[in-house]
């Protein structure tokens, strides 16, 4: 795989918004798309690759690192799986018996624990924001101080960015399944 | 010259880029609209359009409608419940002694379609960008494509209807940099489109929908509305069609009117009907199914990674969004005022011909980046679904991952290529199968490379390679209808099997299954509510449960349905008070 930010001709470093990465993409994609006179397919999956490592914290810090994951675990991670993990699993099965309920009676029991399980996972995802913009300081950080680094650091940060985004992300689409469930 | 086609649920447009214009083609009746309706009369006569709309209250066994919502689905599918064939193949149309595929009865509105360019432009037509809803599947794709070759056409692109209408909206906005939505309501399906226009590229950043959402049901409530208000015996298909005419001509008066009155005259033969009906009713009626596309916008916002209010425009096109509570629904769902600045019916159509534009170079430093609309995986050890590209990746896009085998042994590994959202891969949609054989290997120990790989057109190629030997195998999914003898055999035997099961029985489990789940719900429902409710109804419910535990030790299966529907009834107010109490 090439570097990632050659291919789309951004300067190599920790910190890169969504709006430079994705103006980057779209100023090459709107000349490499194969519809385009001179397109090209190759080069067109290409920075498509490339734009999906940058858009990545996790996967930018491992490309600066050039380190694959170590699968650290980090403290906070280590705090919040268990709880994740059950209220997934909770959700997972109120959700599971609301659809195989049969009778309006047997759904209407089953609102009230769903609404519980539903502050419970706001709660989750606020915690998860908290420690995801803590995450996005100490990047700042390592941005400012850039090209001076520590790759211990970073690698960990690494993962913690990749953690913290997964899991946000499965909560969010575990409340559109609640939010479903409840309506 | 690439003609770019809006092939609709209700109706359908054609149109050509010319002189740097998109310009959208009126059939002989003067009218851009040709309604998607095909009549197949004696004699092999077929009409298309207008002419097939007026025959179908007459000759409703001999007119088909929106086939669009049948096309590329197999039976078994949702929506397929009336057809006959068996699942798994096809959805196939029985008209007279023909049977016809969904994909040959859309060629038919196509071949039409072609003609009315045909004869506006004086020259023969033979190159086209047809659209499908964003969220149509593989099968649908292909099959779509195969009416538009049916009807004589070279398909240049498939593109989805609401990309098509961002360009529609786009094209004069070329040097400006906006995120917008499209909210696309039509005749059966319903779309929801997020999307960065950046200096002539439109990049779809993602897109979710329902292909079973639209016009047709919304006049379907509208009608059932009717029959309750108005106390209506439908005793024949042709009165169901007048029935649902009137529906939909009531839902478009009342889009401008708060009140209209519905007139059947002669309706059951001899006796006419008046029937007032307002606004707020229909809305009523509606409103289940509009708000079930609210699921759809927050989850493609979700994926695009966008909070409604970084948007700059949602624009809304289709029929059914001339509706006001559909405006309503989506000025509350997004937080802004929805733009209408787009026509509901064409922004789609000429959508395709710009297309068509970019595609024969007539349109320059316009690119459209469009996506996959569903997630491509193969199916794993434990029936699993492992998702190697997935929902909303930009197109064209290659993707790959290794696997090995689990079992001791293997000689060989089963590829089956699933498309969907579904965790189990039996809960997802099977776009095709195959075999890649390597030498016996221990557990663990082969190395199986699978490569997806997805063209501007979304044709999708699957290479299974087994690294150690280099032995390759590669398959293109075209058509995922196509399902091959031996499972068709095997599906044959398997509903013959069944059909000799004892009915009674399985109605019979059908029914305990239901008692079983619903006493202790009415037991656990007694309790939370025991002070708040009056002992006469406690007490009523108690002997109907008993009732229904009686008649299930009695084994009388029409005792047990009976005896569960009393109970269904009696504990409706139980019901409504827990939920009231849970909302607290």
């Amino acid at each position: 795989m090439p570097d990632p930010f050659a291919v789309l001709g951004l300067s190599k470093r920790p910190l890169l918004s969504e709006e430079q990465i994705g103006d980057a993409y779209r100023k090459l994609a709107g000349e490499l798309h194969p519809d385009q006179l001179g397109g090209d397919v190759g080069r067109f999956r290409e920075i498509g690759e490339a734009a999906a490592i940058l858009r990545d914290p996790s996967k930018r810090l491992r490309a600066l690192t050039e380190e694959k994951s170590g699968g650290l675990l980090p403290e906070m991670a280590a705090d919040l799986f268990p709880k994740i993990s059950a209220l997934i699993q909770r959700a997972d099965s109120l959700i599971e018996k609301q659809l195989a309920a049969s009778n309006v009676l047997s759904k209407a029991l089953l609102i009230a624990p769903l609404r519980a399980v539903s502050e419970e996972l706001e709660s989750l995802l606020t915690q998860l924001r908290t420690w995801h913009t803590s995450l996005e300081k100490e990047l700042a950080g390592i941005d400012k101080a850039w090209p001076e680094c520590d790759h211990n650091a970073m690698n960990l940060l690494a993962d913690s960015f990749a953690y913290a985004i997964r899991w946000e992300g499965q909560l969010r689409e575990m409340r559109l399944a609640l939010d479903a469930a409840l309506a | 010259m690439i003609a770019g086609i809006d092939l609709g649920t209700t109706n359908s447009l054609i149109g050509v880029y010319d002189s740097g214009f998109p310009t959208l083609l009126a059939n002989r009746e003067g009218h851009r609209l040709t309604p998607s309706v095909v009549f197949y009369g004696e004699n092999n006569q077929i009409l298309v359009g207008s002419e097939a709309r007026r025959l179908q209250s007459i000759h409703p066994e001999r007119c088909i409608s929106s086939v669009k919502r049948l096309i590329g689905r197999r039976l078994g599918d949702d929506g397929t419940g009336g057809m006959r064939g068996t699942k798994g193949t096809a959805a196939t149309i029985t008209i007279g002694d023909r049977s016809l595929l969904p994909e040959e009865i859309s060629a038919e509105i196509l071949k039409k379609l072609k003609a009315v360019a045909e004869d506006r432009l004086g020259t023969e037509i033979t190159r086209t960008v047809i659209t499908v809803p964003a969220y149509f599947n593989d099968a649908q794709r292909a099959a779509t494509r195969k009416a538009g070759e049916l009807a004589g056409f070279t398909v240049e692109r498939i593109v989805s209807e609401p990309t098509a209408a961002a360009l529609a909206y786009g094209l004069d906005r070329l040097a400006e940099k906006s995120k917008i939505a499209v909210y696309d309501l039509g005749g059966g399906t319903f779309d929801l489109s997020i999307l960065q226009l950046d200096n002539g590229v439109f990049q779809v950043l993602s897109s979710h929908g329902d292909t079973r959402l639209g016009g047709d049901d919304l006049d379907d409530v509208i009608s059932k509305l009717l029959i309750r208000k108005a106390c209506i015996k439908i005793d024949s298909p042709g009165s169901s069609i007048r029935l649902l005419e009137a529906a939909r001509a009531a839902k478009e008066n009342l889009s401008l009117l708060e009140e209209t009155v519905v007139r059947l005259p002669f309706f059951d033969g001899t006796k006419s009907l008046e029937i007032p009906l307002t606004r707020s009713e229909i809305d009523e009626a509606c409103a289940p199914l509009i708000q079930r596309t609210r699921l759809h916008c927050l989850r493609s916002l979700e994926d695009a990674g966008v909070s409604a209010s970084d948007l700059d425009e949602v624009i809304l096109v289709g029929g059914s969004t001339r509706m006001p509570l559909v405006r309503k629904f989506a000025s509350e769902i997004f937080g802004k005022q929805p733009n209408l600045s787009q026509h509901p019916d064409e922004a789609v159509a000429i959508g395709a011909v710009l297309q068509g534009a970019i595609l024969d170079g007539s349109l320059r430093n316009v690119a459209l980046l469009d996506v996959t609309p569903l997630s491509l995986g193969i199916e794993t050890f434990g029936g699993l679904m492992n998702i190697i590209i997935p929902r909303n990746t930009t197109i064209p896009v290659k993707a790959g991952e290794m696997f090995t085998n689990a079992v001791a042994g293997q000689s060989g590994m089963r590829i089956t290529v699933l498309q969907g959202e579904r965790e189990l891969a039996n809960d997802n949609w099977t776009l095709g199968s195959f075999d890649i054989p390597f030498p016996r290997a221990s557990k663990g120990t082969a190395r199986i490379g699978v490569q997806f790989s997805i063209d501007a057109d979304g044709i999708l190629q699957v290479l299974a390679r087994d690294t150690t030997t280099g032995n390759e195998k590669i398959i293109e999914v075209r058509s995922a209808v196509e399902v091959s003898d031996e499972a068709v055999e095997a599906m044959l035997a398997g509903s013959l099997e069944h059909a000799f099961e004892d009915m009674d029985a399985r109605i019979f489990t059908e029914a305990r299954l239901k008692a079983e789940e619903m006493l202790p719900a009415v037991e656990t429902a007694l309790t939370q509510l025991s002070t708040e409710l009056p002992a006469e109804e406690v007490l009523e419910i108690r002997r109907q449960a008993a009732a229904v535990k009686a008649a299930m030790e009695s084994k009388e299966t029409i005792r047990l349905k009976q005896e569960l529907v009393t109970l269904d009834n009696i504990t409706q107010n139980l019901a409504t008070r827990l939920m009231e109490k849970a909302m607290m």
